[in-house]
């Protein structure tokens, strides 16, 4: 098999420069009932048509509440998980249907840190070993070249190098999680996914673990795709954002056009729940509270997923029509929204919220 | 008299390495229908808090002083007997994790009649239709048929709500949340606050809500306590704490939170890791990790001094009084966009 090139993706404008393109990536995990003969009797649809484009150095920060695929989706690129259809392709190459022989190069270049620093780390390998296992799966240097390599990601990192004895269970949680980073970083990766990389830490650790992620992107020229389900750590280290919901990306934006003007109502939603550190904003701000929670993905409500908890809704439209992933009137040509009737302008009150009025997807 | 006064608190842990300070000197005090936020990082002691006020530490190696007095009666004092006729009834407790918080092998329903009948006596029938009630109010749909269901078949935004039935449904004086929200999605953080001021403002409970998220005590507290390594940092009335902060920490932790309503470029962080309880620093505690540090801070552990002639702000650090109020300027001069930006 060649690296031949592949055709352009459908529905993505793409320049050719991208480090990763996914293209109507689906993960569907098969309901089984029986216990010999297992008939397929359903099927969850944890990741059903994500795309979206990553270009070199950038940052993809991906949104969305438990259970909203997000995960799935980031195993999927790494391929962990094998999609069920759609495409992964990382410079061009089209990585879904390699073998495992075949995928082993481009691991190098693909890593994953994990959320939980923990559960992550082997509790009975040093640390010097979990940092310099990739290095050796990879064949990188001699015995004394990787234990000087892995001393120096220590420092990297901002660990003691003379630490590198030790075990997990001697560091703490962001001590932890900046090994883990270290290990991600042995081979020079290209791409890095990060799963909720701070969720489990505290805030002061978590500032030292995102302002250790930035820095590091500019020194090794990183791309990360970064999921969270925290809004303000996502608005911090990204450079776009796709909101999830239920398995599709409902919106797509920069970071600024996602947070100042955000389009969809679910969007409009998460930002308006997340409590503001500062009394007299909050005493003024208006809260969208979502009734219920999210839907099964076994059998995901029809046409917009989102209908069934959403304060916009229309009936005998939203519930029949799927809407399109689109740029709609008004936005930036890279702001795409899922919606037949999103939000005209940020912050909304709660009747303005409730009245929709439909719009079209961009006339440019 | 407050509801809850806490005076001088302290718990020791006896360990095979020594004795962990987990909170050391402590006080406090909440009123009526009044909500006190506590904020500190893990090991700061906020949990242990409430976990000695609740008499809920193992009695092996735990040394308890000081007075936690509830009504005017010293918790720390009273018998086993007497603190299971307060605990789930007087004060209740809401633990940081749904999933675990349950017993897994009863129904949802069984658990909250017993809630109910430990403590008044009453045909279960009874118990059974107030058990109904709460789980309606907390927002649970199809609550008569959900009732009868095990913790597993809920979700954990509603297992938590649950929880909260239960914390609720004696109609507790005061009320101890332990990081409620944190294992919760964003929206169903929204929901389970607005869910926890309700009920506070129906039955004029106090509530106290330990946390790490100064997001969740900028919209819910009356007054803030800020703990650091076992002690109090800074504490005072929510809009004295976030317009005005006065403790180094206190700043640091407001820097180091990355915001929804601003870019920034770059996180302001606390360096280094807090220290071990077994052997705190000497002098201030916070004196390893201060970009402020001076000489009598590593020698000297600042007492809590009200700020200026405000009696209700106070704040232990041996900074001047302008250094004090330029930085917190400055540092809130940084987030000085957010009110045009803010939904």
């Amino acid at each position: 098999m060649t690296t031949a090139q592949t055709e352009p993706a459908a529905g993505l404008d793409l320049r050719g420069d991208e480090l990763l393109v996914v293209e109507d990536l689906k993960k569907h995990f098969p309901v089984t009932r029986g216990i010999i003969f297992q008939k397929q009797v359903a099927a969850v649809q944890a990741v059903d048509g994500v795309s979206f484009a990553l270009r070199e150095g950038e940052t993809l920060g991906v949104v969305g509440e438990s259970g909203c695929g997000k995960s799935t989706m980031a195993r999927c690129i790494l391929k962990l998980l094998e999609p069920t259809s759609g495409r992964i392709l990382y410079r061009g190459r089209d990585l879904t249907h390699l073998s495992r022989a075949e995928m082993r190069p481009y691991r190098r270049e693909m890593m994953m840190i994990f959320q939980d620093p923990y559960a992550s780390l082997n509790a009975r390998k040093r640390v010097g070993f979990i940092v310099a296992e990739a290095l050796e799966v990879h064949k990188m240097g001699t015995p004394a070249e990787v234990k000087r390599r892995v001393q120096e990601l220590l420092e990297v990192v901002g660990l003691n190098p003379e630490h590198y004895n030790r075990f997990p269970h001697e560091f703490s949680g962001g001590q932890r999680q900046r090994i883990g980073i270290a290990r991600a970083l042995a081979v020079n990766p290209k791409l890095i996914v990060c799963d909720e990389p701070v969720s489990a830490l505290d805030v002061s650790v978590q500032a030292q673990i995102l302002n250790l992620l930035k820095d590091l992107q500019r020194d090794f020229n990183l791309t990360y795709v970064f999921i969270a389900h925290d809004l303000n750590v996502v608005r911090y280290i990204s450079d776009r954002v796709l909101v999830m919901y239920l398995g599709q990306i409902v919106e797509s934006a920069a970071r600024t056009d996602l947070y100042e003007d955000p389009k969809h109502p679910y969007t409009g939603a998460l930002l308006s729940a997340v409590p503001v550190p500062d009394p007299d904003v909050e005493a003024r701000r208006k809260r969208i509270v979502l009734e219920g929670d999210v839907p099964s993905p076994i059998n995901p409500p029809s046409a917009c997923r989102f209908h069934t908890r959403c304060p916009r809704f229309v009936e005998g439209h939203c519930d029949v029509e799927p809407p399109e992933l689109v740029p709609r009137a008004g936005t930036p040509p890279d702001h795409a929204v899922r919606c037949h009737y999103p939000l005209e302008r940020w912050p909304l009150t709660e009747q303005e919220m409730r009245r929709a009025t439909p719009a079209g997807p961009a006339a440019a | 008299m407050p509801l809850l006064e806490v005076k001088d608190l302290k718990t020791y842990f006896s360990t095979g390495d020594g004795v962990v300070k987990a909170v050391d000197g402590v006080s406090f005090s909440v009123d009526k229908g009044e909500t006190l936020g506590i904020v500190g990082e893990s090991g700061s002691g906020k949990s242990v808090t409430c976990l000695t006020i609740m008499g809920l530490n193992a009695r092996r190696n735990t040394m308890s002083m000081g007075q936690a007095l509830f009504n005017g009666e010293d918790l720390l004092t009273a018998s086993q007997a007497r603190l299971r006729e307060i605990r789930g009834n007087d004060i209740a407790m809401i633990f940081q994790d749904p999933m675990t918080s349950l017993n897994p092998v009863h129904t949802v329903g069984t658990q909250l009649i017993e809630a109910v009948t430990l403590h008044r006596d009453v045909p279960k029938k009874e118990a059974r239709a107030r058990a109904l009630e709460l789980l309606k109010q907390v927002g649970i749909p199809r609550a008569e048929r959900r009732i009868d269901d095990y913790p597993h078949q809920f979700s954990g935004g509603m297992r938590q709500r649950v929880m909260i039935a239960m914390a609720l449904i004696n109609n507790p004086e005061l009320l101890i949340a332990d990081e409620p929200t944190t294992a919760l999605d964003v929206t169903t953080q929204a929901q389970i606050l607005a869910l926890i001021e309700k009920l506070q403002a129906d039955y004029n409970s106090a509530v106290i809500m330990i946390t790490h998220d100064l997001g969740v005590i900028a919209e819910i507290a009356d007054d803030v306590v800020v703990m650091y390594a076992a002690e109090v940092a800074e504490k005072g009335p929510v809009e004295r704490i976030f317009r005005s902060p006065h403790h180094p920490y206190t700043w640091g932790l407001m820097g180091s939170l990355p915001r929804l309503d601003t870019d920034v470029d770059r996180l302001a962080q606390i360096q280094g890791q807090p220290p071990s309880l077994l052997r705190p620093p000497a002098g201030c505690r916070f004196h390893p990790r201060c970009p402020y540090v001076m000489d009598v801070c590593r020698k000297v552990d600042p007492e809590l001094a009200p700020v200026g002639d405000d009696r209700r702000h106070l704040q232990a650090c041996h900074l001047d009084e302008e250094t004090k109020e330029r930085e917190a300027a400055r540092l809130l001069g940084a987030f000085s966009t957010e009110a045009s930006a803010a939904p």
